[in-house]
């Protein structure tokens, strides 16, 4: 017998890559649906989150008509929306982190697969459900807490939906460029729990034009804000050239953390050790 | 063109040595201590196509290391690797395409979901085309027995029941070459002979090259057609079962059992186990002619039963690991020696 060299060319098509990472989407989504009850803890601290905040924002709000141009209705809704991509895109850094230190990540390099590719489909499988589990539980909390849904028009509503799925691209991009520093660092848990904060602060517990105007004019040169603060602003401050730019924002930070991930991935993969043999 | 050919590979790995206390500890963080660990020396070999080889080694002694690098995950230190004609750390996605691997204890399956679910995803990463697919499953399914499991998800699968979906799951996408980490390890004694059965079906029907490490010797003896033998990161053997098993004729173990108690000293060679009225004996026929033997056995008494078998392979292999770390010793003790002469 002879020994013939591989079958099929490097390439891939667009259609046998769009194959092999729906495919990886569509089994993601379906392993997180195979248990419906997992979905009750999101839930509930989600709606626990929006309930306290509401009544924090009410007392606040008591006697005053409108802080940094939000009423308290608004901003009942800018907590609903920017929580959404912060709960609903979860947290998968620890999961790749571990598998870095582990050495358990060499046995996913073992596949024919953009490794990137192949973890944001699973990824974006795994959270779409739960985004929209949490939008729907949302939508319930706010006309109970806040008011009228302030989404008044397709084009906002589809402008909406773009940018938390842009925010949630911005999160994976950025959560994987951390786990991929385990690469180097022996615990890399620090540099998440910055950014956590970073994230919620600027953005996602208060909106920008709460912060003092330097801070707010240094937090726009960041990424943390288009992860919850632009999406929470198209829904609740809706001006269509504003929210043009924020998309273009949130896409070119998104391109930005894609190169990131790629370079460090790179930089990365020639340092796996595994352990045993 | 040999399926896998290796010319002097090696792999070091860069660890960090931290003291034990806290001033090495910040001692450490100042100025970082670096030990360099050979993982694998200079290794060389060629598997040919529809060969089944056993890599064997004692634990730590760099099989999985080499694995690793032949399908792409590890970059050699130095040395060349090529499989099917592909450098693995340069093409490492072009050669997944062709390999198939099964590690150890590794799932490749998903926990909460049926296998019928990971076979349709892999399908999608080897880029096996939907009815080439089906046709493939089907044909994997019967031929493994796993059409009742399909549809039951894995974590309620026996780890028999898994390790079959997981072979077949690696054979998709019809891999030339099947490199397999430990495949029996946790299984009873029935589903090893069935897993080795089918491994032993893929050589013979669809002439898959198999590279295999493992710890059983039931799975190398009735699989493998040749070994190779890695201690301390290098090749120690590398020769056919046939030769390998050669080295067992030297030694034959022979045992006895008489009607009733008996005498079983012998000139020159003593029981290795011994009753009342029965015994077991080593012997090197270099140096005791075995007819010689059996013939003073038979004549301390009235014989129920006589048994002559060959040196297990076990103990062939575990000589071997054991020969090659006193030799190690008795070197690093003559160089320290000469170092202090």
């Amino acid at each position: 017998m002879t020994c013939r060299g591989p079958r099929r060319p490097a390439p891939l098509g667009i259609r046998t890559a769009l194959r092999k990472y729906s495919t990886a989407a569509l089994v993601s989504l379906r392993n997180r649906l195979a248990y419906p009850a997992a979905f009750a803890g999101s839930l509930l601290t989600y709606g626990l989150f929006v309930f306290v905040f509401s009544r924090i924002w009410a007392s606040i709000y008591s006697g005053r008509g409108d802080i940094a141009g939000y009423d308290r209705a608004g901003m009942v809704w800018y907590f609903i929306v920017a929580e959404i991509s912060v709960f609903g895109f979860g947290h998968f850094y620890s999961t790749l982190s571990e598998d870095i230190k582990s050495g358990q990540v060499a046995y996913l390099l073992a596949r024919p697969y953009g490794f990137t590719a192949y973890h944001f489909s699973q990824t974006m499988g795994n959270t779409l459900g739960d985004c929209l589990v949490l939008a729907a539980e949302g939508v319930l909390l706010g006309r109970l807490l806040g008011g009228p849904v302030p989404v008044t028009s397709l084009v906002q509503g589809a402008a909406l939906v773009l940018s938390i799925l842009l925010a949630g691209c911005l999160q994976f991009f950025l959560q994987f460029a951390i786990a991929m520093t385990a690469f180097w660092l022996e615990e890399n848990a620090a540099v998440y729990w910055i950014y956590q904060k970073l994230a919620l602060v600027i953005g996602t517990f208060l909106p920008l034009e709460f912060l003092p105007p330097a801070a707010a004019a240094a937090a726009r040169w960041t990424p943390f804000p288009y992860l919850s603060w632009a999406p929470a602003r198209i829904a609740v401050a809706w001006e269509p050239r504003e929210a043009l730019g924020l998309l273009a924002a949130q896409a070119a930070w998104t391109a930005a953390a894609a190169l990131l991930c790629r370079g460090v991935f790179a930089a990365g993969r020639g340092k796996i050790t595994v352990n045993g043999g | 063109m040999s399926v896998i050919a290796v010319e002097g590979l090696s792999k070091t790995f860069r660890t960090r040595v931290r003291g034990t206390g806290l001033a090495a500890a910040l001692r450490s963080l100042a100025r970082p201590e670096w030990r360099t660990v050979p993982a694998v020396r200079e290794v060389s070999f060629s598997v040919e196509p529809g060969e089944v080889v056993a890599f064997l080694g004692p634990n730590g002694a760099g099989k999985s290391t080499t694995i690793k690098m032949l399908t792409g995950i590890l970059t050699p230190t130095s040395g060349t690797a090529r499989v099917l004609g592909l450098d693995p750390a340069r093409d490492r996605t072009r050669l997944a395409l062709e390999i198939g691997a099964v590690f150890g204890q590794k799932s490749q399956l998903w926990f909460h979901l049926p296998p019928s679910e990971s076979f349709r995803l892999l399908g999608a990463i080897y880029e096996v085309p939907p009815a080439e697919l089906e046709r493939r499953r089907s044909d994997l399914v019967e031929r493994f027995g796993i059409g009742p499991y399909m549809d039951v998800p894995v974590r309620k699968l026996s780890l028999g029941e898994r390790i079959r979906c997981e072979i077949a799951a690696s054979l998709l996408h019809a891999p030339k070459v099947l490199f397999l980490d430990e495949p029996t390890i946790g299984l009873d004694v029935v589903v090893k002979r069935e897993i080795r059965a089918l491994l032993s079906e893929l050589r013979s029907r669809d002439g898959v090259t198999i590279f295999l490490t493992s710890h059983d010797i039931g799975d190398i003896e009735k699989i493998c057609k040749r070994a190779i033998i890695i201690h301390h990161g290098a090749v120690v053997v590398d020769e056919s079962m046939k030769t390998l098993k050669h080295r067992a004729l030297a030694r034959k173990y022979i045992g006895v059992k008489y009607a009733a108690p008996a005498n079983l000293e012998l000139p020159g060679l003593s029981p290795v186990k011994r009753t009342e009225d029965a015994g077991s004996f080593v012997v090197d026929t270099r140096r005791h002619n075995l007819q010689d033997v059996i013939r003073a056995l038979v004549d301390r008494g009235e014989v129920l039963d006589l048994t002559v078998e060959d040196e297990p392979l076990e103990d062939i292999i575990a000589e071997v690991f054991q020969g090659r770390s006193a030799e190690e010793a008795r070197g690093a003790a003559w160089a320290g020696g000469e170092a202090e002469s």
